[in-house]
């Protein structure tokens, strides 16, 4: 269950990522950023 | 290179930045605090060598024994059940520093819920650790989560389903140490450390376990022992002598039905006689204003003050606050009754530890009076 987790979380992450570069607003862009923080953080298994 | 691609790589390198400059802050709580090993320490182990199961983990950590000259019978004492109650970990600490056993074993656990204190409460606003000054020096400790660290132990279930019991609770009472018992060698790391802790009870037969908390002032179960019934005459004793100095205290039973609790799970379970103890805690209430080391340590809360005048808490509650040379003058002094009541009704199998600090001293010179230095390296 933990490694389905990590792989969901990771592919939120890259779906993120390539919001972030596909948008041209830059209010999303912000978004994203600020979403991408908690998702790394959870990723590298930090927070 | 068009517009919108060099504002999203400045918002990444943003997104870098913050998740490095928070990520040193959270990896900086995995960092202990210092516990000096006092003059009764005879050996430290880790729970691990009790279970095997929690070897290498998070959850495993380290047990003081404070073996007396003479055997006898022993006492097992909690701290940091719950790492956002501070007097329960700093009172374990005292006891490591100080207390001298001379007929019988103390057991002593600082961290029972080791992972808790690498990680705070989402949305708490809590610190991360507390300072308190002593004669040589300060010396800082821990402040973390009620749970296990969620990076231990991922992801939560919506319901959390007690294993002995089927009772079931939010999910995240998945990772609470005091919902786990009597724990599962196969289960979540909470429920690995709650059997680790029961197979010391069991393979030492520890007689007496006091787990040591704190509660929010408009909890109803505040300044007060939790007991077994197994364990009443004990804790009904104590509470007596707590009276006789003074010190007001209540005595509630443990609750039939709410289960996996250490007072209800340790005393069916196992043959210990289980107490909890619980004392007034501002910085983990719901109605507090600011929280930070300050309102950790003094307990001064004005919110709290207008809740006591409102009538809404179970204790009383001034300017004064509740500081922590009370609430951990209380615990040492209960657990100090707690001996004497043992050894009064059974003189032929006694414990007794010494030098233990008094309620009084402690108010008067105050807890860091009773810290040891670190020892150089």
């Amino acid at each position: 269950m933990f490694f389905i987790y990590l792989a969901i979380l990771a592919v939120v992450l890259a779906l993120t990522v390539w919001v972030l570069f596909d948008t041209k607003k830059l209010s999303l862009q912000v978004t994203a950023a600020m979403v991408i923080v908690p998702l790394l953080l959870r990723l590298l298994m930090i927070k | 290179m068009q517009k919108h691609t060099i504002t999203a790589i400045i918002c990444l390198a943003g997104a870098l930045v913050a998740s490095a400059i928070a990520g040193a802050s959270f990896l900086s709580m995995r960092t202990p605090d210092i516990i000096v090993r006092g003059p009764g320490v005879t050996e430290v182990k880790m729970l691990s060598d009790w279970f095997p199961g929690i070897k290498g983990t998070a959850g495993d950590t380290e047990v003081y024994v404070m073996k007396g000259a003479d055997d006898g019978e022993s006492m097992l004492v909690l701290g940091g059940t719950h790492p956002n109650e501070p007097s329960g970990h700093l009172s374990a600490i005292l006891l490591i520093e100080n207390a001298i056993p001379k007929t019988g074993t103390l057991y002593v656990i600082p961290r029972a819920n080791n992972s808790g204190f690498t990680v705070n409460d989402p949305q708490e606003g809590s610190p991360q650790s507390y300072t308190i000054q002593t004669p040589s020096g300060p010396r800082w400790f821990r402040y973390g989560s009620r749970a296990t660290n969620p990076i231990d132990q991922w992801p939560d279930p919506n319901v959390y389903i007690h294993a002995s019991s089927g009772q079931t609770l939010s999910g995240s009472e998945t990772r609470n140490l005091n919902r786990g018992y009597p724990g599962r060698p196969d289960g979540t790391l909470t429920e690995k450390v709650c059997y680790g802790i029961v197979q010391l009870i069991k393979q030492q037969n520890v007689t007496i376990t006091v787990d040591l908390h704190e509660a929010s002032p408009e909890y109803p179960v505040i300044n007060a022992i939790v007991a077994h019934p197994k364990a009443m005459q004990l804790a009904s004793d104590t509470v007596l002598g707590l009276e006789m100095q003074d010190i007001k205290i209540s005595l509630e039973p443990s609750p039939v039905n709410l289960r996996g609790l250490s007072h209800r799970e340790l005393g069916d379970f196992t043959d210990t006689l289980p107490l909890l103890m619980e004392t007034a805690n501002a910085s983990q209430g719901r109605l507090r204003g600011r929280t930070d080391a300050a309102l950790v340590l003094t307990g001064k809360d004005k919110w709290y003050v207008r809740a006591a005048k409102l009538g809404r808490l179970y204790v009383p509650y001034d300017e004064k606050g509740h500081p922590i040379e009370e609430r951990v003058g209380r615990h040492v002094t209960a657990i100090g009754e707690i001996l004497n009541s043992w050894n009064l009704e059974n003189p032929d199998k006694p414990i007794e530890i010494e030098n233990l600090p008094g309620y009084e001293d402690l108010q008067t010179k105050g807890v860091g009076a009773y810290l040891l230095p670190i020892p150089a390296k």
